[in-house]
This record gives structure tokens, C-alpha cells and sequence, in this order.
């Protein structure tokens, strides 16, 4: 064995010694870091759940739609809703018109009344 | 869940159960890291006081990192050894310059005989020796041969190459050998 090999396999005995002689930790430093474990725990548990819990109905109903963007975009179209119904463009009315019949053959059937007004006097007293 | 039945758990399976407010995972990690913090940080600053300080500042860190810690991405002991490291460097920096007489001076060489005694003897020439290493040096000796770790692991911890690690441990076993050479009559070795 050369005089390096020999120097380093000495070195290895010396580590060998210092891998047993690891200091264990006393119970008064496990009993503190176990300590600030909890504490920190707790804190965190403190600043999650009231969070939680304050928050009303409304606002987890906003949060489930996606917050105060979606809202301002489902007003808008609720609007637009409202007053294209209330003041329908031509274009609009013209199409429902046609989707509904009106005007046609099928919309004078749909509204044909098949009594006369003397049966409706002897039917209604 | 009860303690024993943590063995196998990861850790940073502990952690994420730590975070979700499970006392027994912080019971766990406690009980498993804090061994490994304190033993890395005495050799480190060769000095028990310092290095219980370091070693529950590690820990409170990791308390307060658990909740945003990302299953999978880093060992928990890896990041631990890093932050010990740092902390220690701090602490070093604040030193001026090694004070020689806080080296642990080896046991009365009349107890050697005993195998024990000469075991804890050589165990505190190699903290004294260790501590006379430039601080990189020192921090990658103990990664290697006394901690076990590898060297990619090594490389992750002190954000150098592999290459880098091999170098310094290469020139801190020569400057141990050296340091340790004197001591070898009165620690048991004799050239035959």
C-alpha cells in the first residue's frame, strides 16, 4: 500500500468515527423545534379558516361564475336580452315572424276560431 | 394516523400533511430531520450550542415554507442541508478567524487503548481538523464521507458541478490527512 492509500484509508477510519459519534439531538431542542412546528400550524390554520368562513353566500356564488369579470359580462348580455326585446330590430322581428309563422298560412290556422258567434252566444250562455 | 405508521411515508408526502394541519406528520418530520439538521451543522461550526440554533431556525423555515412546497420538484433533505449551510455560513462570517483554542483537543492518548474512548477520540481530532478547512471545503468533506450523500446531490446543495465537488473534496481530504498525520501514534495508528 502506497503512503497516499495508506493516508486515506486512515482518513476513512477517522470518518468511520465521526459517522457513529453523530450528536443526537436532546429532548429540550425536539421539544422546541416540535413546538414551532405547532405554533406555525396553528397560525396558519388562524389565517385560512376565518377566510373561509366569512365569506357569504353571494359572494361564493360570484366566486363559483368566475368573479366580477363574468359578472360584468352576463349583465351586459342581460341587458342587450332586455332591450332587444323590448325594441326588437327589424332584422329581429322579421326572423321571429317567420320562425313563429306569423303572417303565413299556418298563422291564419293558428289563430282560425272555429266558432261563430251564435254558437259562442248558445256555448257561453 | 398514528407515528409508526409514518415510517414509510416520504418526506415530502409529511410535509404536505404537515401543511394541512396533521400533527403527527409534524411529530414525524421532527423526529426524522432534526437528527440529520443538527448533525450537519455541528460539523459545520463545531460548536453544539450554535448548531442547535441553526439546527431549530432550519426547521422553523421549513414549517413556514411547508404550505407552498411542490410535491416531487426537491428532497426536503436536500433543501434542509442548503439552508443549514447558509445558516452557517452566516454565523462563520461573523467570526473573525478560527479561534484555535475553540478546537476540541484530543482525548490523554493513556485512554486510546480502549476502543470506545479511542472511537470518540478520533471522531473529535477529525471535528477539529475539519474546522481548519477553508468553508467549502469543509462543508463538501462532510457531505461526501460523513453525511453519505453523492456527489449530484452534493452539487445540488452548494449550486456547483459534480466536477467542482470532486475537486474540493479531493483538496480537503489531502489537507485533513495532513492536519490529522501528527495524531496518528496517539490515535491508535502505528507504522508497522
Amino acid at each position: 500500500m502506497t503512503d497516499k492509500q495508506q493516508e486515506f484509508s486512515e482518513l476513512e477510519a477517522f470518518f468511520h468515527a465521526a459517522r457513529k459519534a453523530t450528536p443526537d439531538p436532546d429532548a429540550a431542542l425536539m421539544a422546541r423545534i416540535l413546538d414551532d412546528a405547532l405554533v406555525e400550524q396553528a397560525e396558519r390554520a388562524k389565517v385560512i379558516a376565518p377566510a373561509r368562513r366569512q365569506e357569504s353566500v353571494l359572494r361564493q356564488l360570484l366566486r363559483s361564475i368566475g368573479g366580477w369579470p363574468a359578472l360584468t359580462g352576463l349583465a351586459a348580455a342581460t341587458i342587450a336580452g332586455v332591450w332587444i326585446g323590448v325594441n326588437p330590430p327589424t332584422s329581429v322581428s322579421d326572423q321571429l315572424a317567420a320562425l313563429m309563422g306569423v303572417g303565413s298560412d299556418a298563422e291564419n290556422s293558428w289563430f282560425l276560431d272555429p266558432l261563430t258567434e251564435y254558437d259562442i252566444a248558445m256555448t257561453e250562455g | 394516523m398514528p407515528f409508526d405508521a409514518m415510517s414509510d411515508v416520504p418526506d415530502d408526502a409529511l410535509l404536505v400533511l404537515y401543511a394541512n394541519g396533521d400533527v403527527a406528520a409534524a411529530r414525524a418530520l421532527t423526529a426524522r430531520l432534526t437528527p440529520k439538521v443538527l448533525g450537519h451543522a455541528y460539523r459545520l461550526l463545531g460548536d453544539r450550542a450554535e448548531a442547535e440554533d441553526v439546527a431549530q431556525e432550519a426547521m422553523l423555515r421549513l414549517w413556514r415554507v411547508a404550505a407552498d412546497w411542490r410535491q416531487g420538484e426537491a428532497k426536503v433533505s436536500t433543501w434542509l442541508y442548503r439552508v443549514v449551510a447558509n445558516l452557517c455560513t452566516d454565523r462563520l462570517r461573523k467570526r473573525r478567524s478560527v479561534d484555535i483554542d475553540s478546537i476540541p483537543e484530543p482525548e490523554d492518548p493513556a485512554i486510546g487503548a480502549e476502543q470506545g474512548l479511542q472511537e470518540v477520540a478520533r471522531a473529535e481530532a477529525l471535528q477539529g481538523a475539519l474546522q481548519t478547512l477553508p468553508e467549502r471545503q469543509r462543508q463538501a468533506v462532510v457531505l461526501r464521507h460523513i453525511e453519505g450523500l453523492g456527489n449530484p446531490e452534493i452539487a445540488e446543495i452548494m449550486d456547483i458541478s459534480p466536477r467542482a465537488v470532486e475537486s474540493l473534496t479531493a483538496r480537503g481530504k489531502r489537507a485533513l490527512a495532513e492536519a490529522l498525520a501528527g495524531r496518528r501514534g496517539e490515535l491508535g495508528y502505528y507504522d508497522d
